[in-house]
């Protein structure tokens, strides 16, 4: 009796706030547009001829570098782990990757890239030092298939924080909440009800989002749909409960704005959204693993561009479940009404 | 044999940091009463009213409920009318009826409460399109939507037009008649002379007074309880922020 009135009131309040997104047709066609708007733009800038400009990966002390690296017209990424370097140029985000060590210059370059094949004898050319030669195989990725992951998640996350944590407040500031306090409604069914509902919301658009760009574009996605769904909607929870958790006590929509603002912003700098934080110091990878956008676009790419398993995405997702339960937890326990 | 009040206060207090908001209130409402709260703002009408209603804790004292202690589903006894109330935006009159009525074991049917509010006119409206008499009108329907028996208003005409005001009363007029208990707050002396069987005026968090509005008025001499207060506090009752 007691939790079939819970599901009748918790399936109101989901109804009611559904309705109101809904009827909002400035919020909810922005959350659908907004994104696409992006997505096209992004593939009518990258989406042109290569720029001739070669890209190498190096490892390797500053002083050992090879000359190769110092000709005109070539980029020069510096990493530290080799396994990430050969995903890249599996992925031919890279055309060469050279490692020094001990006088010994090992290089890799991908077989199925012609300006793999043409670094390679650019280094034969300049490099006096014996060479050891690897190979790796991989359908080179655009950017444009590198980048939707991270814009989907954007879109997420923003819808995420931002449809729950600011409307939450505004139903603070409003009186509506202590209106509700004044009914049988329980903290936890109200915060089902908005977690629920905005779930919903944010996965759906995604949804509309990923099937009507890749219509258009055509972007990579080797992976399994069923796992790239379990992504979202555990990476989407993690941001709502996040929301919610920031909302709990939050009595000002500008503190909230400061609050919304202060989460967001790192995770779009430092969760690679837009740019791979490849060679980036390690107290700014450390950073980023500690945000769950990153762990959601990790795993979103993992399975989109590598066609990753379960097992491989795992850790992702138990990153992402841990940031579930704090955020719930937190919620439930701070919430004031 | 003496009758067990539906509410009574002993000693009520409210303390806000170094303010003293509500000092050691006692009183009783009975069943079917219209018991009126009056006073200028920051008088404590609000607090002691939240008090009641369990929204607020009180700092000390105790609130009994038919002689008891206050029972676990008070909620569902009681319906709230706050003095500022948003709604969800883009929802209708009839989208809030229905959340509402999912609160609550046996809501009333949405006809009576349209019937009785005179909603049917804008019940698909948008609530940020509804006039103040409209909006009040909306607000007490979900205040009664599960026939609760007893009924809070805090300051329900304040901002309100005569015409409205008058509407509101008589809609306050029929849930007496019907033997329902209210509890108002307001700072209009008119409305408590016509409205309430038993009031108190209230100055700084005290009692000032206590007794029917046609006692208080005998008792003082005076024809007004606007002058009954004015004679007491040399200030006007209906006076904006006439207190802190």
């Amino acid at each position: 009796m007691t939790i079939r009135r819970s599901v009748t009131r918790v399936w109101a309040v989901f109804k009611a706030r559904n309705l109101e997104y809904l009827r909002d047709r400035a919020s909810f066609g922005w959350n659908l547009v907004f994104p696409i708007l992006i997505v096209l733009a992004l593939a009518v800038v990258f989406s042109g001829p290569p720029t001739g400009i070669f890209s190498i990966t190096y490892l390797g002390a500053h002083d050992a570098r090879p000359a190769l690296l110092d000709f005109p017209g070539v980029d020069t990424v510096d990493a530290t782990e080799t396994t990430r370097a050969l995903d890249r140029l599996a992925r031919q985000q890279t055309d060469m990757v050279i490692a020094v060590a001990e006088g010994e210059v090992r290089y890799w370059i991908n077989g199925y890239s012609a300006a793999g094949a043409l670094t390679e004898q650019l280094l034969k050319f300049s490099e006096s030092r014996p060479l050891i030669s690897g190979r790796t195989e991989g359908d080179g990725i655009r950017y444009i298939d590198w980048v939707i992951p991270g814009i989907l998640g954007m879109n997420m996350m923003y819808s995420a924080l931002w449809g729950v944590g600011y409307v939450v407040v505004r139903y603070r500031q409003a009186g509506y909440l202590k209106r509700l306090k004044a009914t049988p409604l329980t903290k936890f069914e109200f915060l089902s009800a908005q977690v629920m509902s905005r779930l919903m919301v944010t996965l759906s658009a995604s949804t509309i989002v990923f099937v009507g760009t890749n219509v258009v574009l055509d972007y990579k996605m080797v992976g399994s749909i069923w796992l790239l769904v379990l992504i979202a909607l555990i990476g989407a929870l993690s941001m709502i409960t996040m929301g919610l958790a920031i909302a709990s006590r939050t009595e000002s929509k500008e503190f909230a704005d400061g609050l919304l603002n202060a989460l967001t912003f790192p995770m779009l700098l430092l969760s690679e959204v837009w740019f791979s934080l490849e060679g980036s110091p390690d107290w700014v990878q450390w950073i980023a693993a500690t945000l769950p956008l990153t762990h959601m676009l990790d795993a979103a790419r993992a399975v989109m561009l590598d066609d990753a398993g379960l097992l491989e995405i795992a850790p992702n997702l138990a990153v992402l479940l841990g940031f579930c339960v704090v955020g719930m937890g937190l919620s439930t326990r701070l919430f004031k009404w | 044999m003496v009758e067990i009040p539906i509410l009574a206060l002993n000693s009520v207090s409210k303390q806000y940091d170094d303010v003293l908001a509500v000092n050691a209130l006692s009183f009783q409402i009975l069943e079917g009463q219209c018991f009126g709260l009056l006073g200028p703002n920051g008088a404590g009408k609000t607090t002691t009213l939240e008090m009641i209603e369990g929204m607020t804790p009180p700092s000390s004292g105790a609130i009994h409920y038919r002689g008891g202690p206050v029972p676990s589903d008070y909620q569902d006894r009681i319906g709230i009318q706050f003095q500022a109330t948003a709604l969800q935006d883009f929802l209708t009159p009839f989208d809030n009826l229905k959340l509402f009525s999912a609160f609550y074991d046996h809501p009333l049917p949405m006809q009576t409460l349209v019937d009785a509010f005179q909603l049917k006119d804008f019940l698909h409206r948008d609530t940020r399109r509804l006039s103040g008499g409209q909006r009040q009108r909306l607000l007490l329907a979900l205040a009664l939507v599960h026939d609760p028996e007893i009924v809070f208003l805090d300051e329900p005409t304040t901002g309100l037009d005569p015409r409205s005001r008058r509407d509101v009363w008589d809609v306050v007029q029929r849930l007496k008649a019907e033997g329902r208990t209210l509890v108002l707050t307001t700072h209009y002396m008119e409305e408590a002379e016509v409205l309430c069987d038993d009031l108190i005026i209230l100055s700084h968090g005290a009692i000032l007074r206590h007794g029917s509005p046609t006692a208080l008025l005998a008792e003082a001499g005076v024809e007004t309880l606007d002058a009954l207060f004015l004679s007491l506090t040399g200030e006007r009752l209906d006076a904006p922020e006439a207190a802190v």
